[in-house]
């Protein structure tokens, strides 16, 4: 187990050897130092409470942490094939399949550190210029949820949700890349995903068919049973999880098998 | 088998095959290699050498038959087959944007117990030392080239599967790493298996050499043992003064003209009596020699010039 965290390292040599992973770590500081600062020094009526600004501001750079771990994703495979280097990688006495976990893994790696920046700027930005205020309530008038727990506690679930939805689009990335070799077609496809998933479900709901209940995107986080809103009257949470858990097993299976059997000759 | 065997052959190819869509593009490849021998895998363009290697290493699946290194099979124990194994298949493509170094760090953290001592001997030895800090993407192809070696023999291999790998190298370059193969074939037992074009090449650096053509194993041979018998006719060249009057002297036979110099088909006998007739006859003959018949010219009668199918 030691030496597969060597295959993890390399992983992370690779990723943070290229300047792209530098910008998008730099641009995810300096947008949330800018929201902040807009939101302080742009005159406006009143002003939010720090955990407010927090929560705003999350929503807006999970967009942005989501295409750049979905990019990394999309590049991880699909860049090893398209320069020639995955022959040499793959000559090495480590199974397709570790090599492919050490890729995935690493790529999760990526997504936490930039979850894990976010979370202390947005904290800490937002503590140091807004005002404070730690009562139960807030949940409620900041975040529109019905539950009645701290701020702090709400946050962290939320975050813990956005992972789940941020450990789905990966997934899709990553699967892309290793079927199709193309991190175009894998970005494209999984910015699609975030973007338009929502919608997309929307208009199969409206045209009132039955397997609707089963789209991905319906069930690619678990917030709405946090707010206590369900889409769907019916939904349940063990429901979504179930429909969440089947179709990440799908999408790991086609991947891993794929990647395994395909015959390198680019 | 027509050469000497010693022991268990360290590699075995038996009866690989591979099939792609409907073309047999391998069909039946069988070769024993020995341990410290260097073996040479020739072929014209599109034989299947590249095709070949990569069954050898895993990257594409065999259709059929198998590849046995060190007793372990490279279909059903891959990893313990594999660990025996360096290779550069067609390009050493290396990672662009890491330096030479951090490529060489990078494949040694996935074979365990190589040092950090043994990177830097290896790219002493490469004769990268002044550049290897670079990125890569800075280097120039034979400078890749020797990188690629690099990665090949981090681990001391016993097979190392080397795929054209005087593309790039200057005559220089070509010439240490025949010298080094050699070396490393003497001296730590490594068998090498080399593909190339370059044939002349092929013949200072093999101890034995394949030909194949359309995927099919057309000649195996040992290269030391290419010398032609005494009794064999060959092509023998004479400088005389005069050489057409000459060759009407010779009538009878088989003989011509071949840049102001006199050919004759002729066994080692016959040589020593044209030459008495030549002198008889009043002609001054200046040189005889035997004209050799390069690998180079064998593989071109044997897979009929530069077709490529
Ligand atoms: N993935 C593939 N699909 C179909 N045909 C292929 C594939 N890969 C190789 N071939 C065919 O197999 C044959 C052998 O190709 P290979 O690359 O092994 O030749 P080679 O001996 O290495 O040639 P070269 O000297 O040009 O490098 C060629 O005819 C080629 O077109
Ligand atoms: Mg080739």
């Amino acid at each position: 187990m030691f030496n597969f965290w060597q295959l993890v390292r390399n992983e992370n040599l690779k990723i943070y050897s290229r300047i792209q992973t530098w910008f998008m770590i730099g641009f995810i500081v300096i947008l949330q130092i800018g929201l902040s600062a807009l939101l302080k020094f742009i005159p406006s009526e009143f002003e939010p409470i720090s955990w407010a600004a927090m929560f705003e501001q999350t929503y807006i750079l999970f967009f942005f942490i989501a295409i750049f771990t979905v990019v990394v994703a999309a590049n991880s495979v699909a860049n090893e094939f398209s320069s020639g280097t995955i022959k040499l990688l793959l000559i090495r006495p480590w199974s397709r399949s570790k090599i492919l976990l050490s890729k995935y893994v690493s790529i999760l790696l990526f997504g936490l550190l930039l979850g894990a920046i976010m979370f202390v700027l947005t904290l800490g930005v937002n503590l140091l210029l807004f005002p404070f205020d730690n009562s139960n309530s807030v949940v409620h008038e900041s975040f529109g949820s019905v539950r009645d727990m701290r701020p702090i506690e709400y946050i962290l679930l939320y975050y813990g949700n956005k992972f789940i939805e941020l450990v789905m689009l990966v997934t899709i990335s990553f699967m892309m890349s290793a079927v199709f070799r193309s991190s175009v077609l894998a970005i494209v496809l999984s910015l699609l995903i975030l973007t338009s998933g929502m919608g997309i479900a929307r208009i199969l709901f409206a045209l009132g068919y039955e397997w609707v209940d089963y789209v991905l995107f319906l069930h690619m986080n678990f917030v709405p049973y946090l707010d206590g809103a369900p889409r769907k009257e019916e939904f349940t949470l063990p429901f979504s999880m179930a429909v969440y858990g089947v179709y990440y097993v799908i999408f790991i299976a086609t991947t891993w098998f794929i990647f395994n059997k395909r015959d390198v000759s680019s | 088998m027509e050469f000497n065997e010693t022991g268990k052959p360290v590699v075995q190819l038996k009866n690989v095959t591979k099939i792609i869509g409907k073309r047999k593009i391998i069909d039946g490849l069988s070769v024993d290699l020995q341990e410290a021998e260097v073996f040479g895998f020739i072929g014209p363009n599109g034989a299947g050498k590249t095709t070949t290697i990569r069954m050898m290493v895993g990257l594409i699946s065999i259709t059929d038959g198998d590849v046995i290194i060190r007793g372990q099979s490279i279909r059903h124990d891959f990893e313990k087959a594999i660990r025996h194994v360096g290779a550069i298949v067609e390009n050493p493509e290396m990672y662009k944007y890491l330096t030479g170094y951090q490529n060489l760090l990078h494949y040694s953290r996935m074979v365990p117990g190589i040092t950090r001592q043994r990177i830097d001997e290896v790219v002493e030895l490469i004769g990268l030392k002044a550049r290897i800090h670079d990125k890569v993407k800075t280097y120039s192809l034979g400078m890749r080239q020797r990188l690629g070696i690099a990665q090949a023999i981090l681990h001391k291999p016993s097979l190392l599967i080397l795929d054209e790998p005087t593309n790039g190298l200057d005559p220089q370059g070509i010439r240490e790493l025949r010298d080094y193969l050699r070396k490393l074939a003497k001296d730590e037992g490594i068998t090498v298996f080399v593909s190339s074009h370059l044939l002349s090449e092929m013949e200072l650096m093999c101890d034995r050499v394949v030909i194949i053509q359309n995927g099919q194993l057309i000649d195996n041979r040992s290269i030391r043992q290419t010398a032609i018998p005494d009794t064999e006719a060959q092509r023998v060249l004479f400088e005389v003064d005069r050489a057409e009057e000459a060759l009407e002297v010779l009538q009878g036979q088989t003989a011509g003209l071949y840049q102001g110099l006199l050919w004759v088909n002729a066994d080692r006998e016959e040589v020593a009596a044209i030459n008495a007739r030549l002198i008889t006859a009043g002609f001054k003959v200046y040189a005889i020699r035997v004209q050799n018949k390069s690998l180079e010219d064998q593989f071109l009668e044997m897979t009929g010039g530069e077709r490529i199918v």
